[in-house]
């Protein structure tokens, strides 16, 4: 039995993307919500693009690598909120839902799984004509972990700019911290993650945040791993009291301006 | 989903780390125990069953060697092997609890890339024995020689636990019993789950076991 079949379960989803499900305050133009799909290897997966398609070319983009959820649609009020980020539908937002999550065929098993998924959906984004100067990939916890060996150099766009929010840091650390001993994540499991490794192979901007009280990612695993990070320019945000559902212990409001600040700096 | 993901996956390492003790009071000498124990690490309400088995054999009338296998490791890739002797140290005398000693290792080697790991142990029971009435408290620790291979420099050299337990022991029966807390020199994470603990630190679990003697 390996656990990565179970860690990357997913679930249903509806794709049911409209206004009435968001806050008013994240309204978007529903002309310009497009549900696409894309082939990774054998397997077919979803993607959720909000903003004018034919601006790709144009327009910085926010590349959206979701958390563990079972689908797109818990994360469709993050999507309202990235389109009216700065104004409305001032940067074009794009997620996807990993294999086995949503409508998503086939099942995520691991990096080569995450990493061919990534490659699909910004393989497309390549052809509209995004380039690596107007991308940035924003990886929330279970995000983090195909943003972590795409920015170390496993992306078909190079990535400039990085938010990591409550990412993960290695499998060997979810082992370890449940045991106490040196167990490797292997005695379990074939997925293997360093995001610290990754952090350090990783040349461009970084943003992490983070809460102290995070369960589900330790921040101090957490910060061990991002403060590898060998870059050009770093940043970290940390919340006193704060777990991993690390924007709704902030606010919207204070949450965005991080982001916001980051991604015009 | 992922709750009940984590809680299993909880459940599993922690039950790995952490195994029952197999005997208390030594065996007389050329006796055998066979027997096969389950255990419960309290996470949430995370469950699942958890099997190890185990062969003793008194080898002399104060000493017993032991050798036994987590099958639920196993069933997760990883061999985990035990093996160690159980001595007397002093007898039980009126309301003074007999003493024994035990000292051993345990053994993990994964399957998928062969990595191994090896943790002596050691312990110190106290026992009141009457009739076939066995209680004992228990103090024990596993020495992590690699403890410098943890990630982030996060490896601890000791893993230690306490336990109380109460075993029936007949002529070819034996039913056993026992609460432990683990590693309460750390604080035990597993994502999106609660592990109850002793002042924040370590955790608990609860393992019983039956065997045969011959």
């Amino acid at each position: 039995m390996d656990i990565s079949a179970a860690l990357f379960a997913g679930g249903d989803g509806t794709y049911d993307f409209k206004n009435e499900l968001l806050d008013p305050q994240y309204h978007v133009d529903e002309t310009k919500i497009h549900l696409m799909d894309f082939q990774s290897d054998n397997d077919t997966v979803y993607a959720l693009y909000v903003g004018d398609l034919a601006q790709i070319a144009t327009d910085t983009i926010i590349f959206y690598l979701h958390g563990n959820a079972s689908s797109m649609d818990n994360f469709w009020e993050t999507a309202g909120l990235f389109a009216n980020l700065g104004g409305s539908h001032h940067f074009g937002f794009m997620m996807y839902d990993y294999r086995g999550f949503g409508k998503s065929t086939g099942r995520s098993t691991g990096v080569e799984s995450m990493a061919a998924d990534y490659d699909a959906v910004l393989a497309f984004l390549q052809t509209q004509g995004l380039t690596s100067d107007r991308m940035v990939v924003v990886a929330s916890s279970l995000g983090s972990l195909p943003a972590g060996s795409a920015a170390a150099g496993g992306s078909r766009i190079p990535v400039q700019k990085l938010v990591m929010e409550v990412p993960q840091s290695t499998a060997n650390v979810i082992m370890q911290n449940a045991t106490g001993l040196s167990l490797p994540a292997s005695m379990l499991t074939n997925y293997k993650f360093d995001i610290g490794q990754n952090m350090e192979d990783y040349t461009g901007e970084l943003l992490w945040m983070h809460g102290t009280e995070d369960l589900v990612a330790p921040i101090e695993t957490a910060e061990a791993a991002m403060q590898k990070h060998n870059g050009t320019y770093y940043q970290e945000a940390i919340y006193e009291g704060a777990g991993h559902g690390l924007r709704w212990d902030i606010g919207d409001e204070e949450w965005s301006k991080i982001v916001l600040d980051f991604v015009r700096h | 989903m992922k709750i009940k993901f984590f809680a299993v996956l909880g459940t599993l390492v922690l039950a790995a780390s952490c195994t029952p003790t197999k005997v208390v009071v030594p065996l007389e000498e050329g006796q055998w125990q066979i027997g096969v124990t389950q255990g419960r690490p309290q996470i949430n309400d995370g469950y699942l069953p958890m099997l190890g088995a185990y062969a003793a054999k008194g080898v002399s009338a104060t000493k017993t060697n032991y050798g036994g296998i987590q099958f639920s490791s196993l069933f997760l890739g990883a061999v985990q092997l035990e093996g160690g002797s159980v001595a007397a140290l002093l007898p039980q005398e009126g309301f003074r609890p007999g003493i024994s000693y035990s000292y051993g290792a345990q053994s993990f080697l994964s399957t998928r890339d062969y990595a191994f790991r090896f943790y002596p142990e050691a312990g110190v029971n106290a026992y009141f024995e009457n009739g076939p009435h066995i209680l004992n408290a228990s103090v024990n620790t596993w020495l992590d020689p690699t403890w410098f291979l943890s990630d982030f420099g996060r490896g601890q050299l000791l893993a230690p636990s306490v336990s109380a337990g109460y075993r029936l022991r007949y002529k070819w029966f034996e039913a056993q019993l026992e609460y432990k807390i683990l590693n309460p020199t750390r604080e035990l994470q597993i994502p999106q789950n609660y592990i109850p603990s002793t002042s924040g630190l370590g955790g608990r679990g609860m393992y019983w076991g039956i065997a045969i003697n011959f």
